[in-house]
This record gives C-alpha cells, sequence and structure tokens, in this order.
C-alpha cells in the first residue's frame, strides 16, 4: 500500500471553517493520511467546504443509532465532540476488522479515508446537549 | 438575511458536488413544496431533514392520520414485558416544532398524479412539487382462508400497531397451562422479516417465566426457512426446550383455513383444535395510497430507482420504507429511517440547491430472544443493475456468549432510543 505524507498547508487551513479541528486532527494522525485526494480535499478551502457538506451527509447514516444530541443510554456510545483523530483512528480499526463489532465493520468497509475525515470534523464539531 | 456559515457550506459544497445540475429551476419562485404521506419510520424522518436540510427554501406539510405514532418496532418488547406500552408511543409535537414542519391531522384519500395534488379525507388538496410517501403495509386479509377482517379481534395479527398490539398480550395472558398458541407466519415480503421469531421467543418467555411450561408455541410457516433462523433455533431449544416447535410447509403440506369461532387451524398434515390463542400474520402489501395511485402492481410494492428511491413510475413521487421493493433490504424501521435520508438529500439537491452524493444504504436488525439476549442481522447496500443491493452482510453466530449476547440486546435498547430520537426529536 502507498502512503503519502501530507505537505503543510497550514494557511488554507486557517480559512476554512473546520481548519483548526482538521489541523488538530491531522497532527494526532502525525504520520500521513492515505490516498492524495485526502490531502487535496483538505488543503483546497472550497472542497473543504464540500468535505463538510458530505460529512453531513455521511452522518445521516449514523444518527440512527447514535443521536446527534451526544445522549447515549449505554449499548451504543456516543460520537459527538470527539478528538477527530481518535474518530478517524477508531473507524479506520473497524475497517480493518482489527476492531470488534459487526454492526461498525460493515459501516466503516467502504468509508475512504477523505470520508472518515469529513464524517470526524462534522462530528468533531458538535457539542453534546445537556 | 446574512447568509449563516452553514448556507455557505452548504451553498460552496453544492457548485462542487452537483455543479453539472445547475441552479434548480424553483429556486427564486416561492418555496418548494414538499408533501409527505405518512408519520412513521420513514416519512417522520424525511419530514425532519427535508426541513432541515431545505435551509427555508422548502416547505414541508407532513400528512397523518393518527395523533400519536405507536411504534411496531419493540412492540414484541412490549409483548415481552420488557417495555411499557407508552415506551412505544411517540408525539409529533417537538420535530414539527423544531423544523417547521405543518402537520395535517388526516387520512390522504388519493392522489391526483396529474395535478399534483393530494386529495385528503375532507376533499380539500394539498398541491405539491415533489410528493414523499411512507404509508406503510396494508394486510392482506384473504390470504389465510376462513380469517378476515372481522376476525382480526379473534385472531389478533398484531402486525399494525395500537389495539392489535395489545391484544396480542392480552391474549397471550389468557392462555393456560398446557395451552396451544398457533402462530401462523406471513409469505415474503413482508414488514420485519426477523418480527414474527422474535414474537415466538416472547411468548414462550411469558409462559415460562409465569409457569406455564406445559404450554406450547407452533408456527406455521409458509416458507421453507425464515430470517436468522439458524441462530433462532438452536437458541430455542438451548432456553424454552421444545416449546416452539416452527413448521415448514413441507411438514405441515399447507395452512388450509381457519374458524375463528372454534380457534381451529386446519392444515394438510394435521389440526389444531381448541387453540388458546391463534395469531393470524398475513400476506401484505404496500399500503392504500400508493397502490391505488398505480404505483405499485396488484397487491405488491412500489418499484423504485435505487439512486434516489423515486418511483419509476412517476419522478414526482418518492416511496420509502415498508411500501416499496427496495431490492436487499429488508423492511424495517431501520430500512426506512435510512432511506429516508437518501429522499432528504436527493429532494434537497432537487429543490433547495443542496449537494448532491451517491446513495448508499445500511439496515440493521435487532432480535430480542430471551432476557439480556438478543441477536441481530445487517448489511451495507448500493444501487446495483437497477435494484439496491447488498455489499455487506453480517449475522449473529449461534453458540455466542452471553456477554455478546448481552452487548446485543443493548444496542437494540440504545438503537431504538436513537431512531426515535432522530425521528421525534
Ligand atoms: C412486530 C413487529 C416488530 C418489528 N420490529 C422491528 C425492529 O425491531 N426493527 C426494525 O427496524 N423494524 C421493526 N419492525 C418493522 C417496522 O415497524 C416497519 O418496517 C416500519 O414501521 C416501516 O416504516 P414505514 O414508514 O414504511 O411505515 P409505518 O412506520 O407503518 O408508518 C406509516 C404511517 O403512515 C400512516 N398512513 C398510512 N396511510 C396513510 C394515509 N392514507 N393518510 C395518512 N396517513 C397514512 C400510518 O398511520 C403510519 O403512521 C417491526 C414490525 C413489527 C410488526
Amino acid at each position: 500500500m502507498q502512503m503519502w505524507i501530507i505537505p503543510s498547508c497550514e494557511g488554507a487551513r486557517r480559512s476554512s471553517a473546520a481548519g483548526s479541528g482538521l489541523r488538530r486532527a491531522w497532527r494526532g494522525l502525525g504520520f500521513a493520511v492515505l490516498g492524495s485526494a485526502a490531502a487535496l480535499l483538505i488543503c483546497d478551502p472550497a472542497l473543504a467546504a464540500e468535505d463538510q457538506a458530505l460529512g453531513r451527509y455521511l452522518a445521516l447514516e449514523c444518527s440512527s443509532c447514535h443521536q446527534l444530541s451526544g445522549a447515549s443510554v449505554g449499548g451504543i456510545p456516543s460520537i459527538v465532540g470527539w478528538p477527530e483523530a481518535q474518530f478517524v483512528a477508531v473507524l479506520d480499526a473497524y475497517r480493518r476488522k482489527e476492531r470488534e463489532g459487526q454492526v461498525m465493520q460493515a459501516v466503516a468497509a467502504r468509508l475512504s479515508r477523505a470520508e472518515m475525515v469529513a464524517l470526524a470534523a462534522y462530528f468533531g464539531a458538535l457539542s453534546p446537549k445537556p | 438575511m446574512k447568509p449563516t456559515r452553514r448556507d455557505l457550506i452548504i451553498g460552496a459544497g453544492t457548485i462542487a458536488a452537483s455543479g453539472a445540475l445547475g441552479v434548480p429551476a424553483v429556486l427564486g419562485q416561492a418555496k418548494a413544496r414538499i408533501v409527505v404521506i405518512g408519520g412513521g419510520a420513514g416519512g417522520a424522518t424525511a419530514a425532519k431533514y427535508i426541513a432541515r436540510d431545505g435551509h427555508g427554501a422548502i416547505a414541508v406539510t407532513l400528512v397523518e392520520e393518527n395523533e400519536t405514532y405507536q411504534s411496531c418496532f419493540h412492540s414484541n418488547l412490549y409483548i415481552g414485558g420488557f417495555k411499557n406500552y407508552d415506551q412505544i408511543v411517540h408525539r409529533y409535537d417537538a420535530p414539527t416544532a423544531a423544523y417547521g414542519i405543518t402537520l395535517v391531522r388526516q387520512r390522504a384519500a388519493r392522489i391526483d398524479r396529474d395535478r399534483k395534488e393530494v386529495v385528503l379525507g375532507d376533499g380539500s388538496r394539498l398541491p405539491y412539487d415533489r410528493l414523499v410517501l411512507s404509508p406503510g403495509i396494508d394486510l392482506k386479509y384473504d390470504s389465510v382462508p376462513g380469517w378476515s377482517q372481522a376476525a382480526e379481534e379473534v385472531m389478533p395479527h398484531g402486525w399494525k400497531p395500537g389495539r392489535q398490539t395489545r391484544l396480542i398480550r392480552e391474549k397471550l395472558d389468557a392462555v393456560p397451562d398446557g395451552g396451544t398458541i398457533v402462530m401462523i407466519a406471513p409469505p415474503n415480503p413482508y414488514r420485519c422479516p426477523p418480527g414474527p421469531y422474535e414474537r415466538a421467543s416472547m411468548f414462550a418467555h411469558i409462559l415460562t417465566s409465569t409457569g406455564r411450561t406445559k404450554a406450547r408455541v407452533v408456527i406455521l410457516d409458509p416458507k421453507d426457512s425464515f430470517s436468522k433462523q439458524g441462530v433462532f433455533m438452536p437458541d430455542w431449544e438451548k432456553r424454552y426446550g421444545a416449546m416452539i416447535e416452527w413448521l415448514s410447509p413441507r411438514v405441515h403440506d399447507g395452512i388450509k383455513s381457519v374458524d375463528p369461532a372454534s380457534g381451529t387451524v386446519v392444515t394438510g398434515f394435521e389440526t389444531y383444535e381448541n387453540c388458546a390463542f391463534v395469531n393470524v400474520i398475513p400476506a401484505q402489501m404496500a399500503g392504500a395510497i400508493a397502490r391505488e395511485a398505480g404505483l405499485a402492481p396488484a397487491g405488491g410494492y412500489c418499484a423504485i430507482d435505487p439512486a434516489t428511491m423515486k418511483s419509476t413510475a412517476d419522478p414526482a413521487i418518492f416511496v420509502l420504507g415498508d411500501a416499496c421493493n427496495a431490492g436487499d433490504m429488508p423492511k424495517s424501521a431501520f430500512s426506512a429511517n435510512n432511506q429516508a435520508k437518501i429522499v432528504a438529500m436527493v429532494a434537497c439537491s432537487e429543490l433547495a440547491g443542496g449537494p448532491a452524493f451517491p446513495a448508499r444504504y445500511f439496515n440493521t436488525c435487532w432480535s430480542l430472544v430471551g432476557p439480556d439476549d438478543a441477536i441481530k442481522v445487517g448489511g451495507r447496500y448500493e444501487p446495483k443493475d437497477g435494484r439496491i443491493a447488498a455489499t455487506e452482510t453480517f449475522i449473529s453466530q449461534p453458540g455466542e456468549s452471553d456477554e455478546v449476547r448481552r452487548q446485543t440486546q443493548a444496542e437494540n435498547l440504545a438503537w431504538y432510543e436513537a431512531i426515535c430520537a432522530d425521528m421525534f426529536t
């Protein structure tokens, strides 16, 4: 598998709405994000907006089980307000079937890295409602 | 008004994601009108997300005949004593207020497709630019000889919510020790494929936990196999011994007739007399409003375009949930809620300039077998060759640890809370 080290694009990040969050995710990931498409998506401010819309769309699927308010009665965890790097890492672990869970393995099976990053940004920006 | 950050983001997303569509024709006119018929798992979700993501460009009207929504999902948990009835009753006040949805508490009588109008029970008309249909199922009262709508009090189905669900529990409570319950299972395709077998589990749970250990539950199935059979059957034996008996058509040789007056069920092989309780779950079809609009073949379900959930017969009408033929996706609340989000995405992209993305679907159906013991089946789906096709599937395994089963039930309970929050808040 090929790996790309993501070049720095701090300028673009600063001007984009999701900038700080994604930057955090990135530093957390530290090493690399797979796929040049993901890198492009993150660095271009217009595309970062598309990334937001993508996250919002993909998140529609999640809210059938994970409440957007952050409420949880156990059994299924809240996923709002997570550090983005961790969000991506957990999804990726499900995708690779390294983390147990039939439902989440199937959810993650076809998610691209860019989609995971978009989801992480969307849920990372939500805060739990009282 | 100053556009919000979100508006800008969505706007930019539109250009990038659906640039080829250009500016939707209806922008600049008065608000586009979407009418949703049916405030269930599909319709309540669709109304909410269209209103939310239409950013004020779409007027959403939800037509629902009942004041409250009583969910069929988790009605088996009520029957099994794991939920109170009021835990499966929901109101429309919160989402209609929060998202500015107009609720019309009436039955939709028919659809005038030529004029793009819904005709309500009182004769008034609701014009639409897009119509969303999620009316659920109708029962085929003539699919079991001797059974009829008039017999549904004596031999209840419990496959539509409300009084029918409560009747099932009442009849179950009246079964004497040593009594026989006969369940007539439905033929495919029907609402909630594992539902009859979850219900049989709940029957056995109530009977054993109230000391009626000599009662039995006979399932007469018109199908040769059923959902999660390979997990249900060993679990039944382990948990309930010989109490639940499942008979395929090869054994019973066909369900010939029922007699509600005497509580008799006749099969090609044997006759069950003086049944303590007969639960007839008949064959099913798309709700009347969809069938009568010419969107479904006689006695069937509505064909849809898997990329958009639009009727193949009318591009101004989306059909989702139990009323449509969703290919490999089962008829479940999870599926209906999930499909509603594709409907909302497509509708908002066409009428409000929202972004368009490729459709993807997901479903999971949990079933309770006994206390703290649930199993599940599910999958991911995508449009393929004109239908919604499974790309990944998963299913619980026989002999899983108690801890896995307990965890699966915890998921089931959390899913119910989440889907109801998704529909009703
Ligand atoms: C016993 C049982 C257990 C189940 N368990 C599960 C489960 O565990 N998980 C799961 O995912 N699914 C489960 N289901 C399936 C689930 O209930 C259905 O698949 C789901 O409700 C389908 O949603 P829908 O929107 O298509 O229809 P519904 O939820 O039935 O909603 C249809 C709505 O439309 C209204 N309506 C219909 N026609 C008109 C009209 N002409 N005018 C106005 N209003 C109208 C009705 O009043 C109703 O409110 C179960 C079903 C049963 C019977």
